[in-house]
């Protein structure tokens, strides 16, 4: 079993997560009215509709492209020097020092308290049909995986391959891929939860939430 | 035509995009390097260890290399155009290399560019398998029996269909074969086979509801399928003025895997001297070469491309379609001709050239052929398991050079290489020249034979090549 307060300590000892904030294509970078030290917001709204700050505009073939931080935090570093300057993909423009949300920590801890299904190859993964209609129509905690089961669909290369599933039994408590996104190999595909540590888990995640203070 | 043809400026002074990855990239860049030009190269986070990201590195200078997110994104193309000062893009083959509205765009934007392969209205008029079709007939071409236009009504290509079947039956075809296939279709996508006429009413109307949910358009094709064939291939190249193509000869395509991809590739067409036919093979090499040309001249076709050829095992040729591109396997149509006696032509550089406007400056006559080519296309996939691609880490890439082979790989061999999972594992092409079909055929076992090629992937299973496939494949190298 975790030792959840020993992981809870290391995470409090170090909350923040550097964040890369880069090109996703080429083109002339503009910097927004910004400044190293200023605070970010991430995207809000009820559906994270509003962007969040914008940092710099990209302008490609006479479209400008803002380019928003995507979680809150402060700004600590800013490449000035790339000011109207054509720029590759993946450049990066700035660096924002994000610190953890609840959700991000219970993510991290549960990492930790999951069987992990790793992937395989580095590919694209979805649920085969069956589970992804069982997943629409409720979540992806109402699917019950066991040693063998057809699961994923593995896509790269014009292929695709089912994927079966081996681990304990268990239900799907967490899923780590995003649809039509590439996954490296030996990343966590989703999360497995024993049935019977069900109430474990809903402990550590009571945990967290009462032991993990949001900042602003 | 390319407009103000003669106002573009020498070749020197153009720098031109290469606007592809992998072994194309780098032939294109070295024959830039060879014409003079500059040019700048792209590449995707993806595919930063592939060679010809190297290569930019080490033959270009300033505003040589630039990554991009993709390269199937053509504002990001333009966008390093402009800002490197290119002058023309080479497509190379695969992306954008048949998009007639790219190949427009190019070419009518504010910043003009030259689009180096045929005008985009000969790619629009060509790219269209109907259109070819039709324009074949025209001109006493043959194409593959059936539909010349998409079919919308079932009584019509029930009609269609039976008169396929009955061609078959005069033939002597013991189990006529009618292709169903999706008119906006592409890549293999919505094609069904019918044996049995009685079933084709259900598989047309399933074909058309698959047309209609994917295409938006229930259009179909209606083909013979012709099973026992060979697969051949006529180079063409023309200058902008598109008055006097000449062709760089035959290949033989036939063999390929079992999902229809080309493996292996020869050239000329078929070795009449050493191997018996059923049918005059040099007329047929005659009458597809005369038939291309015909169409080349008729269109006014102004660059390099193919025209592709399905031959019956009685000799009948039928043309499948026109491809408006450099292809893979030009380079073994290269390594066989001379001009005016002179070897080592590159295919890519007079596309280069001639894309920049220079005139062809020599005509069929001084175009001749020594030898015969084989590529090889080294692929990492498993020919036992549906030729299945392979993906992982390769640890080890050699063979033994030799003066008769010509390898083109992106593969770096001073070090181990991960295969891109976002692309196909192609690794090299192998281009052995022998002076007959013997010799080639001896030589291409022998560089198989000394081909090391090793690897793993993240499960530890050891890397699965095509290498056998192609060893035993070069016994029946056209053969028929």
């Amino acid at each position: 079993m975790i030792d959840i307060s020993a992981l809870l300590d290391e995470i409090k000892a170090q909350p923040f997560r550097d964040i890369v904030i880069t090109t996703p294509h080429t083109g002339v970078v503009t910097f927004a009215d910004i400044h190293q030290g200023d605070k970010a917001h991430g995207p809000q709204g009820q559906w994270k509709e509003k962007p969040g700050t914008v940092i710099a505009t990209l302008e490609r073939e006479r479209n400008p492209k803002p380019i928003c931080s995507a979680e809150k935090g402060v700004i600590s570093l800013l490449h000035t020097e790339l000011e109207g300057r054509f720029v590759e993909a993946g450049t990066p423009l700035a660096v924002l020092r994000h610190q953890l949300t609840r959700a991000e920590v219970e993510n991290l801890i549960l990492r930790k308290a999951l069987h992990l299904f790793p992937a395989p190859e580095r590919a694209k993964y979805y649920f085969t049909p069956d589970v992804d209609k069982k997943i629409r129509a409720s979540d992806a905690h109402s699917v019950i995986v066991r040693e063998g089961m057809e699961l994923l669909i593995m896509s790269r290369m014009k292929r695709e391959v089912p994927l079966h599933y081996s681990g304990p039994s268990g239900v799907i408590y967490a899923v780590y891929f995003k649809y039509n996104e590439n996954i490296d190999a030996g990343a966590p595909l989703i999360g497995v939860c024993p049935q019977d540590q069900l109430p474990t888990i809903q402990e550590v995640i009571m945990r967290v939430q009462t032991d993990w203070a949001e900042k602003d | 035509m390319v407009e103000n043809a003669q106002d573009l400026p020498p070749l020197h002074e153009h720098r031109i995009l290469v606007a592809n990855r992998g072994e194309i990239a780098m032939r294109i860049m070295r024959a830039c390097r060879k014409l003079g030009a500059s040019f700048t190269a792209i590449y995707t986070a993806d595919d930063a260890a592939s060679g010809h990201v190297r290569l930019a590195r080490e033959m270009g200078e300033k505003d040589s290399l630039y990554r991009v997110s993709s390269y199937h994104d053509a504002n990001e193309l333009m966008a390093v155009a402009d800002a490197t000062g290119c002058t023309a893009v080479h497509p190379g083959y695969g992306f954008f290399a048949e998009d007639f509205r790219f190949a427009r765009r190019v070419t009518k934007r504010d910043r003009k560019l030259v689009f180096i392969g045929p005008s985009w209205k000969i790619i629009r008029e060509l790219g269209d398998k109907i259109n070819t079709k039709r324009l074949a007939r025209s001109l006493s071409v043959p194409p593959v029996p059936g539909s010349d236009r998409p079919i919308y009504d079932e009584l019509e290509a029930e009609r269609i269909a039976k008169t396929v079947f009955e061609f078959q039956e005069r033939q002597g075809i013991d189990r006529p074969l009618v292709l169903v296939k999706a008119s906006a279709g592409g890549g293999g996508m919505g094609i069904e086979e019918v044996y049995d006429p009685d079933q084709f009413r259900s598989v047309y109307r399933r074909v058309r509801n698959y047309a209609l949910r994917q295409f938006k358009d229930e259009g179909v094709l209606i083909e013979q399928r012709i099973t026992d064939f060979n697969h051949l291939e006529v180079q063409i190249v023309s200058d902008r003025s598109g008055r006097s193509p000449v062709h760089f000869g035959t290949r033989n395509c036939s063999i390929q895997s079992t999902g229809r991809q080309k493996r292996l590739e020869v050239a000329p067409g078929f070795a009449a001297d050493t191997l018996s036919y059923t049918f005059d093979a040099d007329r047929v090499l005659r009458d597809i070469v005369d038939y291309s040309l015909a169409m080349a001249r008729k269109v006014g076709y102004d660059n390099v491309g193919t025209w592709e050829w399905i031959v019956t095992r009685k000799g009948d040729p039928f043309l499948m379609e026109v491809n408006t591109r450099i292809q893979v396997e030009n380079g073994v149509s290269a390594r066989i001709a001379r001009i005016r006696g002179q070897g080592e032509i590159d295919l890519i550089a007079e596309q280069i050239r001639l894309g920049l406007g220079e005139p062809l400056g020599y005509g069929q006559a001084d175009v001749t052929f020594d030898g015969l080519g084989i590529e090889y296309r080294i692929i990492a996939e498993d020919p036992n398991n549906n030729f299945t691609p392979w993906v992982g880490h390769i640890e080890s890439f050699s063979w033994k050079p030799e003066p008769w082979l010509t390898m083109l790989t992106h593969v770096p061999v001073d070090e181990p290489y991960e295969i891109p999972t976002e692309f196909d594992p192609n690794l090299a092409l192998a281009i052995v020249w022998g002076k007959n079909l013997d010799e080639a055929k001896a030589r291409g076992l022998a560089f198989l034979q000394n081909l090391r090629l090793t690897g793993h992937n993240a499960s530890g299973d050891p890397l699965q090549s095509n290498v056998e496939f192609l060893k035993t494949s070069t016994e029946r190298i056209l053969r028929f």
